[in-house]
C-alpha cells in the first residue's frame, strides 16, 4: 500500500483473562496496524492475567512485521484504569488508541474511522456502540452527568484514539487518573464520540476480580469526580431544616393549647435544634472532606512486573 | 612459524592498548584483526561516553570505578576528549528504576558531581521528575585511533599488526598457543590475549575453554544532525526503557540511542546465532562474526521509533534530523541484567603459556589490563 499513514500510532490493549478473545483480536490489531501506518506499535497490559493470554501474546507476536509488540507484565491485579494509565504511560505515538477490552464487537474500519475524524481537529474520539446501554451503565451515567460539572457527556466507550498532545495535557495537570474517561472529558479539549453497529451482544465481564472492581470504579468515581455525596448531606439539611422548624412550631403550638407533660416541650424543642444543627455540622465535614480529596489526591501508582519486547 | 611474546587478537580499543603498552616495554607484538582497520566495530559504534558512573545509579561498583578512571582517561587521551557540552541526566517520572531523589543521592554517594536543574527547562511538562547537570565527556574515536596508529608506527620493529585474517584454529602446547590464521600462516607466542569484545566466545570456542555468560545484541547507533538549541546539548534519560543524543566524539553529529529501540535481535546463546547471518553472503555465521556495520544485511533503521520516544519526552525546541546508522553486536554479561552494572571482567585460562579474555563494555576502564600485561 503506497499512502500509509505517516503518524507514529500506539495501541494500547488491556488483556485480563483474555485467552479465547486475544488471538483474534491481536492479529487483527497487528494487521490494521501494518497496513495503514507507517510505523507503529502494540502494548499489550498483561493485567496479572492467571490464564494462558500471555503465552497466546508472546505467540501471536511473531508474525508482526513492520510494528513493535510489548507486553507490561503488572505485578497483581490493578484494574483497567491504572493498567492502561501504566501502557498509555509507556506508548510514544502520536495517536494512541486505547482498547479496554479484546472482544471488540465491531467492524475493523471504525478503528481507522476514529483515527481519520481525530485528524479532523479532535484530541480524542471513542467509539460506543449503537444498542442500548445496560440499565447500571445508563444508571451510573446518569448520575455521573447529573452532580459533575463536566461539559462533555459520557457513555459507554468500547475503544478511543487520543493525540499526544491531550495525553500531555493529562500528565501535566498531575492529579490522578482513577478514571480516565471523566479526566478525558474534564481536560478542555476538543472531543467527539462516533457511534458504530455492534455486530454482536455487548460486551460481558465474566470475570469476578473485573466485576468487582468495576463496581468499586463506579462508586469510587461517583464520589471522587462528582458532588453527590455533598449535595446528598446538603438536601438532608435543607430538609431536616424544615423538619426542625415544623417541631418548634408544632411543640410551642402543644405547650400553649393542651399543656402536654412537663419536659416534654423542651426535650422537642432540644432534640429538634440539636438534630438540625448536627446535619449541618456533617455537611460541612463532608463539604471539607471534599476539598481535601480534590487538594490530596494525587497519581496513584502502579506496580509492574517486566515489560518485554516481543518483536524484532 | 613465527614466534611472539605477546599475540593480541582484536583491534578494538582493548587490543591497541594492549599492543602499545607491550611494545613499549620491548615485547615484540602481533596483533591481528579480521576487518581491514583497527576501530571498525564496537569501540567506533557505541554512545562514545568517557563515563563517570552516572550511567549505573543501580551499582555504585561500577559507578566508583568508573568515577576513578575518568581523570586517567581524560589526562591521557585529552586530545580526543569532547568536553563542549552541557551532560544533562534526566530520570524518568514514570517506568524508571530510579528517581530524581535517589539518582541525587547516589552522585553524592559516588562523590561525582551533579547539580540539579528544573526539568520543565528541557522536558516536556509531567515527564521527568529531575534533571542534572553532569561531568561527562565524549570521545572520538576516530581521533583516538589515528593516535594509537601513530604511536604504535614508531614501533615498527617491535610490532605487527595483521589486517583482513581470520583465525582458523588455535592449539596450545606445552608452552606456547600455536594460531593458524586464514592466510594459511602459522603463529606461536606464550601469551595471547583475547580482545575480541563480541566475538570473544567464538575465540574460546576455539580452546574449548569456558565461555563467558552473555547474551548478544544487534544493536543500532543513530547519528543525527541537531539544530542550534541541542548543539551544545547531551541528553540521557534514565533508568529504564528510555534514550539518550549527546554529541558523537567531536564530530558535527549527536548518537541517539534508545534501550528499548537500540537493540533490534536478541540471541541467548553462548555463541551468536541470528537470522541475518544467513544473509550476510558469507562473511558472518555463528562461528565467526562479520561486521555488522559492513553487512548487506543489516536491519531497517529504527529512527521513527527512537526519534518519536525522543520527542515525547524533549521539548518541541530541540530539534534533529536523522543522518545515518550505525550498527554494531553487543555482548551483554547476564549477571549484570539486575543492577545493570557493566563490570570489566578478565579472565585467565592459563599461565605458562598465557591466556586470557578480557571483556568490557566501558572505554576508560582499559587500565584494568595493566596488571595482567605487566605479569608474565
Amino acid at each position: 500500500m503506497a499512502n500509509k499513514e505517516k503518524n507514529f500510532t500506539s495501541a494500547v490493549i488491556y488483556v485480563h483473562n483474555a485467552q479465547n478473545y486475544i488471538e483474534d483480536f491481536l492479529r487483527m490489531i497487528i494487521d490494521v496496524m501494518e497496513t495503514n501506518f507507517e510505523h507503529s506499535e502494540i502494548i499489550c497490559v498483561n493485567d496479572a492475567s492467571d490464564d494462558n493470554s500471555y503465552e497466546i501474546v508472546k505467540k501471536i507476536s511473531s508474525v508482526a512485521r513492520a510494528t513493535s509488540v510489548s507486553i507490561i507484565n503488572m505485578s497483581y491485579f490493578h484494574g483497567l484504569e491504572l493498567a492502561m494509565n501504566a501502557g498509555v504511560d509507556l506508548s510514544i505515538g502520536d495517536f494512541v488508541f486505547e482498547f479496554d477490552h479484546v472482544d471488540l464487537e465491531c467492524d475493523r474500519n471504525v478503528i481507522m474511522d476514529i483515527y481519520y475524524h481525530a485528524l479532523k481537529g479532535y484530541d480524542i474520539v471513542s467509539a460506543s456502540p449503537t444498542q442500548k446501554e445496560k440499565f447500571t451503565s445508563k444508571l451510573f451515567y446518569g448520575v455521573f452527568d447529573k452532580f459533575t460539572n463536566m461539559y462533555g457527556r459520557m457513555g459507554t466507550e468500547s475503544f478511543r484514539v487520543l493525540s499526544r498532545r491531550v495525553i500531555n495535557r493529562i500528565s501535566s495537570m498531575n492529579k490522578s487518573v482513577p478514571y480516565r474517561k471523566a479526566v478525558y472529558s474534564n481536560c478542555g479539549l476538543k472531543t467527539d464520540n462516533i457511534k458504530y453497529e455492534a455486530k454482536k451482544s455487548n460486551h460481558l465481564i465474566s470475570d469476578r476480580k473485573e466485576k468487582n472492581y468495576r463496581l468499586g470504579l463506579a462508586m469510587d468515581s461517583l464520589i471522587l469526580f462528582t458532588d453527590v455525596g455533598y449535595r446528598f448531606s446538603m438536601l438532608m439539611t435543607v430538609v431536616m431544616m424544615f423538619v426542625s422548624i415544623f417541631m418548634v412550631v408544632y411543640s410551642v403550638v402543644v405547650y400553649l393549647t393542651s399543656h402536654p407533660v412537663a419536659g416534654w416541650t423542651t426535650t422537642i424543642l432540644f432534640l429538634s435544634i440539636a438534630l438540625f444543627g448536627l446535619f449541618g455540622v456533617l455537611t460541612i465535614i463532608i463539604k471539607y472532606l471534599q476539598l481535601l480529596v480534590d487538594l490530596v489526591f494525587r497519581r496513584k501508582h502502579y506496580n509492574f512486573e517486566s515489560i518485554e519486547k516481543l518483536t524484532k | 612459524m613465527k614466534r611472539f611474546d605477546r599475540i593480541i587478537i582484536g583491534a578494538g580499543l582493548y587490543g591497541l592498548y594492549s599492543a602499545l603498552f607491550c611494545c613499549q616495554r620491548g615485547q615484540n607484538v602481533l596483533l591481528l584483526e579480521c576487518d581491514p582497520t583497527p576501530f571498525r566495530r564496537a569501540t567506533y559504534i557505541n554512545q562514545a561516553r568517557v563515563h563517570q558512573g552516572y550511567h549505573y545509579p543501580r551499582s555504585i561498583s561500577t559507578a566508583m570505578k568508573s568515577a576513578g578512571y575518568f581523570e586517567r582517561f581524560n589526562k591521557d587521551y585529552a586530545f580526543c576528549v569532547n568536553r563542549g557540552f552541557d551532560q544533562i541526566y534526566a530520570t524518568s517520572s514514570r517506568y524508571s528504576w530510579t528517581d530524581g531523589r535517589q539518582f541525587k543521592d547516589f552522585c553524592r554517594a559516588a562523590n561525582i558531581p551533579c547539580e540539579e536543574l528544573h526539568p520543565k527547562r528541557f522536558f516536556n511538562e509531567g515527564m521527568c521528575d529531575g534533571a542534572f547537570l553532569t561531568r561527562e565527556y565524549t570521545y572520538d574515536a576516530n581521533i583516538l585511533k589515528n593516535y594509537f596508529v601513530e604511536q604504535l608506527s614508531k614501533y615498527q620493529t617491535n610490532v605487527e599488526i595483521k589486517y583482513g585474517v581470520n583465525i582458523n584454529r588455535i592449539e596450545k602446547s606445552q608452552d606456547v598457543y600455536q594460531i593458524y590464521t586464514s592466510d594459511s600462516e602459522k603463529y606461536c607466542t606464550g601469551f595471547l590475549l583475547n580482545a575480541t569484545y563480541a566475538g570473544t566466545n567464538q575465540i574460546l570456542d576455539l580452546l574449548g575453554y569456558e565461555k563467558f555468560g552473555i547474551k548478544y545484541e544487534l544493536c543500532e547507533i543513530i547519528l543525527c544532525e541537531v539544530n542550534e538549541k541541542l548543539k551544545g546539548i547531551g541528553f540521557t534519560v534514565m533508568d529504564g526503557p528510555f534514550f539518550s543524543i549527546m554529541p558523537f566524539g567531536k564530530t558535527e553529529y549527536h548518537s541517539l540511542t534508545s534501550v528499548t529501540f537500540t537493540p533490534h535481535m536478541t540471541c541467548h546463546d553462548s555463541i551468536p546465532r541470528f537470522t541475518c547471518q544467513d544473509r550476510s553472503g558469507g562473511s558472518c555465521s555463528t562461528f565467526r562474526l562479520g561486521n555488522c556495520n559492513d553487512c548487506v544485511a543489516k536491519p531497517a533503521t529504527a529512527f521513527p521509533y527512537m526519534a518519536n520516544l525522543a520527542r515525547k519526552y524533549m521539548r518541541e525546541e530541540y530539534g534533529f534530523e536523522y543522518r545515518s546508522s550505525l550498527f554494531s553486536m553487543k555482548p551483554i554479561l547476564m549477571s549484570s541484567e539486575i543492577d545493570d552494572s557493566r563490570p570489566t571482567v578478565i579472565r585467565t585460562y592459563s599461565n605458562n603459556p598465557t591466556f586470557i579474555s578480557v571483556l568490557s563494555g566501558k572505554i576508560n576502564t582499559v587500565y584494568d589490563l595493566d596488571e595482567v600485561l605487566g605479569d608474565g
